[in-house]
Order: C-alpha cells, then sequence, then structure tokens
C-alpha cells in the first residue's frame, strides 16, 4: 500500500513539476533557515555545559547600585578567594581566581605580544573541565613558574618541536616552563584562553592586590561541595562583606551585596560588563521564531498549492474511495505524500547547510562544531520532517479525502467558496510576516544611519588610537607623547583613561552645590590637550592649560549635563568645586564646562562627566594632519619600537571604535535584511504558484472575454485584483504589529530616529511591488494569449 | 442478493429540490444480468451509485446479501463495497499516473492481499481481456476500448460476487462497445451477478431482464428469452 501510495506520489511529483519545484524550494529554504539556526542555537545553549563539576561551579559577583540600576559586577580583588575559603570551610570545595591578562610571551627571538593570557590558580584545571593533552590538571600550575598553553599557541611558539620543558620568558622578566598543553578552548565556553599562567607570579610584584579588598581585577569562581545549597550560602555573604569591607563601604557612603551566580548562568547574563563572551537570548528566540515563521511560510505555500489542485486530483480520490479506500487511509496518503516532500527538501536543506556552512561561521565570526556527527541534529531533522509533513499535508489530506465519491468523480468540486478563502487567509498571513520583517529591516538601515550620522560632538576623524598594554609604554607615556608631537604630521596627541566609546570610570563626588550628597559622575584622566585632540566645544570657562601651575591638581572641567545635575547654567559653575573622594585628596576648581558630546554609545544618554588631569594614561589618542595615514603610522610605530622594543605595535582608528558599539545591532541588520529577502521570495514563490494555477484555470474564461471584445489590462487586471486583495490586507495588518516591535527596538537607544509615514508606505510598496510582478507576469501571458488556443483548452 | 424497498433519493440545492429515486423497489436475483434504461435524469445513476453503496438513500430500505445496509456508515459501506463489487464506468475512470498493472492491482491493495499474490491475480485477468501485453502502459496510450477492458480488469480482479456498470459503452464504437459486452456476458456465465445502465437497445438485449424507469420510478419490465 505505501509503495503505491510513493509511486504515485512519485508521478504526481513529475506530472507537476512547477508544483513540485515550488514546493520543494519554499521548503528547502525554510528548513536550511531553520537547521543553520537550529546549529547556531545549539551551540548557545551548549555554553559551559561540559564542565564536569559544572553544576557545583559559581562565579562570585559583587552587586552594586548604578545610577539607580542594580548592577551586577563580576570583578573582585584577589582578597576574597583566601577570605571566602577561610570562612566557609565546610561548603566551598575550591575557589579559583582567574585574571585575564594580555603579557608579551617570547621565545628564542620570537615574541608575541598574548592577548587571552589567563592568571589563574592552581586549581584552575581541577575545577574546569579544559582539556589537557599532556601535564596532571591537579599539578600543572603548581609551580609560580609554569606555564599550559594550548595546542594551537603551543604550534605558533614550537612548530612541532615537544614543547613540554622549554622555557617561555614573560614580560622580558620572568622565566616560564612548559608543564602542560592544553586542548585549544572549545568554542562554548564562555573562558577563553591562549595560556594559563599561575597567579602566584605576581605576588613578588604586586603583593598589595593580594590583600586589599578594594583591587577588583579578577574573576573568582567556587566550587561547592556536591549537594550544597548556594543560597544558604549566600545568606552569609552579607556579614561577611561587613567583616572585611564594612569600613571601605562607610567611606564611599554605599554599600555592595556578593552573590552566586551559576555558571551555566553566565552566558547569558544581560549587560554584564566583563570582558568574556555572551549570548544574547532574546536575539536566539527572535530569530529562531523568524526562521519557524519561513518555514511556517514555506508549508503554507504547499498547503495553498495542494488545496488548488485538490480538483485535479478528484478523480484519483473518487476512484480509490469507489475501490474501498476510507478516510484515514486517504488522509494517511496525503500525509505520506507531504512528508515525502518535506524529506526531500530536508535532504536538500543539509546539502545547502553544508555549501552555507564556511559563509555562516565568517559571519558569526567562530566555528560552528560538526552537525553531522551531532545526534541532536538528527533528532532536529525527524523533527521537522514529522512537523512540516503534518502542517502541510493535513488541510490538504483532509479536505481532498472529504469528497464524495461521486461528485470526485465527476470533477465537478465544489472547492469552491471555503477552500479558496481559507487559501486567501493563508496568503494574508505569508504576507503579513513578510511586510512586518521588511518594516524591520526599513526602521533599522534608518536608525544605523542615523547613529552613523549624528554628530557626536567630538572630531573622530583621522584619530589613531594606541593602547598602552604594557608597562614599557605606560610608563613612558610622556616620553612618547612628545616623539609623537615631533612628527609633522601629528596635529594633536593626548594620554587618557578612556577613549570616547570606550569605557569610562565612575566616581563619587562631592560637590560645592550640595556638599551632603554623593554624586556619581564619570570620568575621564587626562592630559592638557584633551580637548584640542578631540575638538570639544568649550561653553564657558576656558581650557585645562599648563599655563597654570595648579591646574593639574586643583582644577577640573565638566560637561554640560554634569552642570545641569549639579544645578548651574554653564557659566554658574565656573569657580565652584567639585572633590572626587576617593582619587583626589584636595578639591577641584571647575575652571570649564564643555559641551556634552557622545563619549559613550548613542544607545546611553549622555551622563555627567568630570575631566581632570591625572596620571590614569591607558591609551594614546593620535590626530593626524594628512589624508593618507600610511606614512605617519610607520613613523609612529618607529617611535613606539623605541619606547617599548620587542612589544608588536598595535593601533585602531577612532571612527571604527565607534562602529564596534554598534556590532549587534549591525549584525541583526544584516540578519534581519536576510530573512526579510528569503520570507518574502518564498511567500511569492506561492503566490507565483497560485498566479499560474488560477490562471490555466481561467484560460478559458480570458478566451472567451478576449473574443467578447475585453482588452489586455482588464484581463490582467481581473486576474491580478483577487491575488493582490490578500497580499494587500496582509501587508496592512502588518503596519501595527512591526510598529510595535520596531518601537520596542528603538527604546534601546537614548537617541534615536521617530517613526514617519513613509517608512510603512515603502515596506508596503515594496511588498506590493514584488507581488505584482509575481502575478502580474502570468495575467499578462494569460492575457496576451491568442483566444482560439485558449478556448481549444476546454 | 439485491432487494431494495420504497427507496428515495433527494437532491437538495440553495433553489431546487430534485427527487432522483421517488418509492422505488426492485429486486435483483444472484446470478442475474439486468439493464437499466430510460431517458436522461430519470435517476440511473443514482440508483446504480447507492447499489454500489457509493450513496445513502434518503429512506426505504436496501437489503444487499440479507443484510439491511440503508444505515451502514462510510467504513461499513466501504469494507463491504470492496469485497463484493466491481464498477465499469462509461468514461472509463483509469488513474492517468498508473500503469495497467497499477491501475488493475489497486482494488487488491484495499482488500489486502499479499503482493506476489497480487502479481498473479493481475496478470490472470489482463490475460483474460487480452491486454497483458500493454500491462506495462498508461492509460493514455491506451485505444477507449482496451481502456474499458482495463476498467473491466479492474473492476473483476476481486471476483466481485456483484458488478455494477454504469452506460459501459457509452463511449465505445459498435466494435469495442460489442468486445465489452461479450466479456460482461462471460463474466455472468461464470456466476458474477450484473447491473447495468445503457441507453442501448442493443446492449440491453445481453441481459436477461430490462428495468425501465421514469421521473425516479421503475416503469415496466422486459424479461428477455
Ligand atoms: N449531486 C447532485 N445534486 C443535485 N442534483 C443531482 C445530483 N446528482 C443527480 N442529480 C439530479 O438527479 C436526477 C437524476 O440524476 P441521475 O441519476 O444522474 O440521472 P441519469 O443517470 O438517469 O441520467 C437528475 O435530475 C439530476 O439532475
Ligand atoms: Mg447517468
Amino acid at each position: 500500500m505505501v509503495k503505491n501510495y510513493l509511486l504515485i506520489a512519485i508521478k504526481n511529483f513529475r506530472k507537476q513539476k512547477l508544483f513540485s519545484l515550488i514546493n520543494i524550494l519554499g521548503l528547502t529554504i525554510g528548513i536550511t533557515c531553520c537547521l543553520l539556526l537550529f546549529l547556531f542555537i545549539f551551540n548557545e545553549f551548549s555554553y559551559d555545559k561540559f564542565h564536569k563539576n559544572g553544576k557545583d561551579i559559581y562565579r562570585i559577583m559583587r552587586v552594586g547600585n548604578l545610577n539607580g540600576n542594580r548592577q551586577e559586577i563580576p570583578y573582585v580583588s584577589a582578597a576574597y578567594a583566601p577570605a571566602l575559603m577561610n570562612d566557609f570551610p565546610d561548603v566551598i570545595e575550591k575557589a579559583v581566581r582567574v585574571m585575564r591578562d594580555n603579557d608579551l610571551i617570547s621565545y628564542n627571538n620570537i615574541s608575541f605580544n598574548e592577548k587571552n593570557i589567563y592568571l589563574a590558580d592552581s586549581d584552575f584545571f581541577s575545577v574546569f573541565s579544559f582539556n589537557l593533552i599532556r601535564g596532571n590538571p591537579g599539578t600543572v600550575l603548581k609551580d609560580p613558574n609554569s606555564i599550559v598553553v594550548t595546542e594551537s599557541t603551543a604550534k605558533k611558539y614550537f612548530g612541532n618541536e615537544d614543547p613540554i620543558g622549554k622555557i617561555l620568558q614573560f614580560n622580558k622578566s620572568q622565566q616560564l616552563k612548559v608543564t602542560g598543553i592544553a586542548k585549544d578552548v572549545p568554542v562554548n565556553s564562555h573562558l577563553q584562553f591562549d595560556m594559563v599562567v599561575p597567579l602566584e607570579l605576581l605576588k613578588s610584584s604586586r603583593p598589595d592586590w593580594f590583600t586589599n579588598f578594594s583591587l577588583n581585577t579578577l574573576f573568582t569562581y567556587i566550587q561547592l561541595k556536591p549537594n550544597t545549597d548556594p543560597a544558604l550560602l549566600e545568606k552569609q555573604f552579607g556579614g561577611f562583606m561587613d567583616k572585611y569591607l564594612g569600613n571601605f563601604f562607610k567611606e564611599i557612603g554605599q554599600k555592595m551585596e556578593l552573590i552566586a551566580k551559576p555558571l551555566n548562568k553566565i552566558y547569558f547574563a544581560a549587560n554584564a560588563f566583563d570582558s568574556v563572551k555572551h549570548g544574547n537570548k532574546k536575539m536566539v528566540y527572535i530569530f529562531m521564531s523568524i526562521a519557524l515563521l519561513i518555514l511556517l511560510i514555506a508549508c503554507m505555500n504547499f498547503i495553498n498549492l495542494s488545496t488548488a489542485r485538490a480538483a485535479e486530483r478528484s478523480k484519483e480520490v473518487g476512484l480509490r474511495k469507489v475501490l474501498g479506500a476510507v478516510k484515514k487511509q486517504l488522509i494517511g496518503q496525503f500525509i505520506l505524500e507531504s512528508v515525502l516532500f518535506a524529506t526531500l527538501a530536508c535532504f536538500l536543506s543539509i546539502g545547502l547547510t553544508e555549501l552555507l556552512m564556511p559563509a555562516y561561521t565568517h559571519f558569526l565570526g567562530y566555528d560552528l562544531p560538526s552537525f553531522l556527527g551531532n545526534p541532536w541534529f538528527y533528532v532536529c531533522i525527524a523533527g521537522i520532517i514529522t512537523a512540516v509533513g503534518l502542517l502541510a499535508g493535513s488541510y490538504p489530506a483532509i479536505l481532498l479525502s472529504s469528497f464524495s465519491p461521486i461528485e470526485s468523480l465527476k470533477g465537478v468540486l465544489k472547492v469552491g467558496k471555503k477552500g479558496t478563502s481559507f487559501r486567501k487567509v493563508l496568503v494574508v498571513f505569508q504576507f503579513t510576516v513578510s511586510v512586518i520583517l521588511i518594516i524591520c529591516v526599513v526602521v533599522i538601515i534608518k536608525q544605523m544611519s542615523y547613529i552613523k550620522n549624528t554628530d557626536l560632538g567630538f572630531n573622530k576623524e583621522q584619530t589613531m588610537i594606541i593602547r598602552f598594554d604594557n608597562y614599557d609604554i605606560a610608563s613612558k607615556g610622556h616620553q612618547f607623547k612628545n616623539e609623537l608631537l615631533s612628527i609633522p604630521a601629528v596635529q594633536d596627541v593626548s594620554l587618557m583613561s578612556g577613549e570616547p566609546g570606550g569605557f569610562h570610570d565612575s566616581y563619587p563626588f562631592e560637590a560645592e552645590a550640595n556638599p551632603a550628597e554623593k554624586y556619581l559622575f564619570n570620568t575621564e584622566f587626562t592630559d592638557m590637550d584633551f580637548v584640542k585632540t578631540l575638538g570639544l566645544k568649550i561653553i564657558a570657562g576656558r581650557d585645562l592649560s599648563d599655563q597654570f601651575g595648579t591646574d593639574s591638581l586643583q582644577a577640573a572641567l565638566i560637561n554640560r549635563t554634569a552642570a545641569v545635575k549639579l544645578g548651574y547654567t554653564p557659566d554658574q559653575a565656573i569657580g565652584k568645586w567639585i572633590f572626587n573622594t576617593i582619587r583626589d585628596s584636595i578639591k577641584r576648581t571647575i575652571v570649564g564646562v564643555v559641551e556634552d558630546y557622545h563619549f559613550a554609545s548613542l544607545k546611553d544618554p549622555i551622563n555627567p562627566l568630570v575631566i581632570s588631569p591625572g596620571k590614569d594614561n591607558r591609551l594614546a589618542l593620535i590626530k593626524i594632519k594628512s589624508a593618507d595615514p600610511g606614512p605617519v603610522i610607520n613613523n609612529v610605530r618607529k617611535v613606539y619600537s623605541s619606547i617599548a622594543p620587542g612589544y608588536p605595535f598595535e593601533y585602531s582608528f577612532l571612527d571604527e571604535r565607534f562602529d564596534q558599539l554598534y556590532r549587534a545591532e549591525s549584525r541583526q541588520e544584516s540578519v534581519l535584511s536576510i530573512f526579510s529577502i528569503i520570507a518574502i521570495f518564498v511567500a511569492c514563490l506561492g503566490l507565483f504558484g497560485l498566479a499560474s494555477y488560477t490562471t490555466i484555470k481561467r484560460t478559458k474564461e480570458v478566451g472567451v472575454r478576449k473574443v467578447l471584445g475585453s482588452s489586455v489590462q482588464n484581463i490582467v487586471l481581473l486576474l491580478s485584483k483577487d491575488l493582490l486583495k490578500p497580499v494587500l490586507l496582509g501587508a496592512l495588518i502588518a503596519i501595527p504589529i512591526g510598529y510595535y516591535a520596531m518601537n520596542k527596538w528603538l527604546q534601546s537607544f537614548a537617541y534615536r530616529i521617530e517613526f514617519q509615514w513613509w517608512m510603512f508606505a515603502l515596506a508596503i510598496g515594496i511588498a506590493i511591488t514584488i507581488a505584482l510582478l509575481t502575478v502580474g507576469v502570468q495575467a499578462i501571458k494569460a492575457a496576451l494569449a491568442n483566444p482560439v488556443k485558449s478556448l481549444r483548452t476546454e | 442478493m439485491i432487494k431494495i424497498k420504497d427507496l428515495e433519493k433527494i437532491y437538495r440545492t440553495e433553489e431546487v429540490e430534485t427527487i432522483a429515486l421517488n418509492k422505488l423497489s426492485m429486486e435483483v436475483k444472484d446470478g442475474e444480468f439486468v439493464a437499466v434504461m430510460g431517458p436522461s435524469g430519470c435517476g440511473k445513476s443514482t440508483l446504480l451509485n447507492i447499489l454500489g453503496l457509493l450513496d445513502d438513500p434518503d429512506a426505504g430500505s436496501f437489503i444487499f446479501n440479507g443484510i439491511e445496509v440503508a444505515k451502514f456508515n462510510e467504513r461499513k459501506r466501504a469494507d463491504l463495497r470492496k469485497h463484493n463489487i466491481g464498477f465499469v464506468f462509461q468514461s472509463f475512470n483509469l488513474i492517468d499516473e498508473l500503469t495497467v498493472f497499477e491501475n488493475v492491482e489497486l482494488p487488491l491493495i484495499y482488500t489486502g492481499v499479499k503482493s506476489s499474490e497480487r502479481k498473479k491475480r493481475v496478470d490472470e485477468v489482463l490475460d483474460k481481456v487480452q491486454i497483458m501485453h500493454r500491462r506495462n502502459h498508461y492509460p493514455q496510450q491506451l485505444s477507449g476500448g482496451q481502456q474499458q477492458r482495463v476498467a473491466v480488469a479492474r473492476a473483476v480482479v476481486n471476483k466481485p460476487k456483484l458488478i455494477l456498470a454504469d452506460e459501459p459503452t457509452g463511449n465505445l464504437d459498435s466494435h469495442n462497445g460489442n468486445e465489452v459486452m461479450e466479456m460482461l456476458t462471460d463474466l455472468n456465465e461464470q456466476g458474477t451477478t450484473i447491473v447495468m445502465v445503457t441507453h442501448s437497445e442493443h446492449d440491453a438485449r445481453y441481459s436477461h431482464r430490462i428495468i425501465r424507469m421514469l421521473d425516479g420510478q421503475t416503469v415496466l419490465e422486459n424479461i428477455m428469452v
């Protein structure tokens, strides 16, 4: 019986080439989207699941209050770990501190500035399950002068030689012996390292780090004893914090809590400002829904085309009934057919997925684990085949099998009104989804271009960023600056703690305006050339200057927002004092107010900012005169190499830095653009099928009308009208939904565009135009046909 | 074999109500060959559909092989039908996508006959209707007469007790028509009961008895000798 069904399915498939191709193509596209998304999602949800002790591992985090928002801060001081071990010996099995660092590593005469070095406690490899190819997890890091490298890092230094026992130089000062080789860190780990060095190594150079509770520089992970309730531990953290930090809290006037965050919650933590890898659960769900919607659109094509063709198969259905088939068998037969389509499409999708994999991983920026060996992949495939088979097959199956055998045989089926309006509902849905996606893309493109073209309030062109990421350059920053200024093409140089778009600390301030209040303001510690280099506008008072000998200790600039926050007009603010309660020992006088500029992303409102001279040079900004930066960069490189010999010269540009802030949004823009193109393509594929079907069905009518003198335009209109109405309706329904969704999206930007009617008009226009072309081609073909020929088809 | 009494069938559409069968009673005995005649629209096909359990009557009684089947549900009717009744239509009604062999095999699939047995039986009947050489052809590749022979083969492959034929020669020329009538006669001689609707007095002469209908009622019965 099944063989017979398959036979007829295959023969039908061959007979109805156009419909079969449309169905297969649509389903293949839909399923491929789902598979690609599945692989991505599977990887996202597999993060940090490979650690054997995973369910007992927690990251200690401080919880503070930032401008009234609860903020979890992953950085704690190195003093926490021993204190925790000491105070809770019954609960905590092990504590591991992990600090990401950036160090110069040399071997013979090769050296690299390694950015992914972890300084960690010796239990690192026994708490976390990063596989070691060589070395014992319990002991590899016992010796403070040992180092564990990953397989590919070892290749980089030692080629094919055996790395074990080799000596690597650490920041040109310490000798580390390779004691272990780790497998390259899997993609699905929030911790990513190339080398691990014992934290002990720093004990001699930075003893203060290990005892001072307020130098928060590293992550601390604890492994609890099996079957311990972390909530019980967290309850005692209040007392713990008071014990060690009570005095400090009194000093700064605010308190912080401590929590234990489960390892498997770290990856999806929202707005965690640590530098580890994070995923965005919301985006994952949104993309997943869109992929499913595209698959649904493809299924609807299948339903539409199958029901439209129902009449053609009525003879077969009638006959089978006459010969004794019951409804159940017929439903089974048609579902089997759609399952067959789904299976075929699935196989094509697997091939297509393989084919797209390189482009896809390039887009994602990382390799996904091979999917053919992943059993869940096959579960997913089986799920898709079943779901698509049932979804796409059941309506046509029920419809077809419900015909009475006599009517079926006569071929005068009344699929009639009910079938047609059902089909229209599906088309409405397909175009609702498509137009929503187009609206999203239009709004996102507009917002992104708004962001790119907004005046940020400073000059970001032709400005190089050089980070002070090693001791040599950091300690000789001023020499570096002076030598740079002697290069003719260099216009200005300023050393600072954070570039616009980069990280800005926040400190509690006291101010003359209300000495009893603590103001949490962002800070910029810099030199006297900051305003000049960035081209900021002074709106009151004067710039910082060397001419005033006291400026470096006693002067500060604030931005307009800070003045407003303190209750002043810019002019009123001049001459008032302000006091950084942690960094400074004396008050500073506000000597100038700068116009607000976007020192953070346009997602955030401009916060109060205090710019003061200070020695916290984390980078240099170099403003270049000439349009061609090539030769200047070479000169800068020479200066850099002479001051920090052995360190690789690395630089970036300020305008690129700003683009990075919106990387997530640009990615959304590209993903949604692709999705919306696919959605409208699949929807139009179905529309094309329906159009060609209706024109075939109405060939005779068209012939008669033409004989009776109807014009080509009239006929095109007649044939198109019916199909375009649901398209238009779908587009109209999309407006409020698209508005709602994008309004929500725009809320994440403090600076954003307003909705304009043309955005919706454009989206609808695009959809209608494409639909019109799809339907119109068929209609025109029918309208131009020779009426004699059309009449003969009867 | 068939005994119907006061059978009624009324078609209702939005505007009109058509009484297709009006308290019709008749009987067909085992092994009989009955021809049904009458003007177009008098209800012959409706009667045949009900006899074939393709449709249910609105009122009246229909006893098939001693069982009252007028109130049978679809499932039971399908079951009874596939084991006992074969159909031959004016327009052949072969499935275009299937070969001659596959078309004839279809009823056996629905009665659950095993594959090897099916092959044997299909080849047997194809041989009998002399279409064996065309077993792998598609219906469109055959002449009308050949198609109708395939349809007859399909009707008898399950060895039904009753064959219902609705104008089986209506689309055939007289030569092919006669061939089909010969086949039906042979089948009848081997014990199969046949009820045939026809417009042709010539064809009707192959039967034992003619039932003449008018406006949904039987008006006359001729016994042939
Ligand atoms: N499905 C139907 N709906 C409405 N009227 C029908 C239907 N089938 C048949 N009829 C009507 O019932 C009457 C009998 O039809 P039918 O049995 O096909 O006649 P015959 O086969 O003798 O030509 C006719 O008047 C026909 O119009
Ligand atoms: Mg008839």
